[in-house]
């Protein structure tokens, strides 16, 4: 059975250089649906960016500059991106070569469709 | 972070189980309800109490696995307003153990369970090389040994 993010992952993970890209729980960092490339080690990713973003997002509140659109973190060998709405995370893993600006707007609009 | 135990080769894996999860209390015990770590609880009385809960639950949803599946059920996580718990069961070698952890919304069911499996190669990796399986507690030596490992995880040796 296909879950309502499905075609919406599927979207994001076909952009060039994403590697995959899934809708976790905020709160349990499980993951909802996923469209993950073979080798991806989804729930660890999932647990961990979860994670990451909800202290990103409590951050943002306790220093008074609002809530948390986008969340990027630039490592050695690609990026992890995160949005997040009521209680659900977009998470997506993209190599140095992808057009994170695309995949950012593509992730603000997907936001839209979180629960 | 305090860790108590009553095993010296379980204190590493459980302490860096315990800080990487942020796990609020942890429990490591034998399947019949001896404490072998602990952390996080002030008073023998509530590992004590903790402990025979977690080996009841462990057996209970054991058994309801077996009728249902055909084999035991492993890790059960249940969650209530402000705490939850994750209780599973940890083999190495020919032991078996339980882990039971309770944590908050400092921490999520995915982290601990990310955690547990790296608890768990840890325990596994860090056990004795056992040649035969531990031999259930004998009801007669149950509450000796109970209180030598209570005595030991606070302090009373």
């Amino acid at each position: 059975m296909k879950s309502p993010f499905a075609e919406m992952l599927a979207s994001l993970t076909r952009q060039r250089g994403v590697l995959g890209s899934m809708v976790v729980g905020e709160s349990d960092g499980l993951i909802v649906d996923s469209a993950l490339q073979v080798g991806v080690k989804g729930s660890v990713v999932a647990a961990l960016a979860a994670s990451l973003y909800r202290r990103a997002r409590m951050s943002a509140d306790a220093a008074g500059v609002g809530t948390a659109t986008f969340l990027q973190l630039e490592a050695e060998r690609g990026r992890v991106c995160a949005v997040g709405r009521n209680d659900l995370v977009l998470v997506a893993l993209a190599e140095p070569r992808a057009n994170i600006g695309l995949l950012r707007i593509e992730m603000l609009r997907a936001m839209e469709g979180l629960g | 972070m305090t860790v108590a135990v009553a095993e010296e080769w379980v204190e590493r894996p459980l302490r860096d189980f315990v800080a990487e999860a942020r796990v609020l209390l942890a429990l490591l015990l034998h399947p019949s309800g001896q404490v072998l770590a602990q952390h996080g609880f002030t008073r023998a009385v509530d590992v004590m109490s903790a402990c025979a809960l977690a080996a009841a639950i462990h057996a209970s949803s054991g058994e309801l696995g077996k009728q249902l599946d055909g084999r035991p059920f492993g890790a059960l996580h249940h969650a209530g307003r402000e705490r939850q718990i994750f209780l599973a069961p940890v083999a190495t070698g020919k032991s078996r153990f339980i882990l039971l952890s309770v944590f908050d919304q400092q921490s999520s069911l995915g982290l601990v369970q990310l955690y547990f499996e790296e608890f768990r190669a840890a325990l596994a990796k860090a056990a004795p090389i056992a040649t035969t399986q531990r031999p259930p507690a004998l009801a007669t030596d149950f509450e000796g040994e109970l209180n030598r490992n209570l005595a030991a995880l606070f302090g009373r040796a």
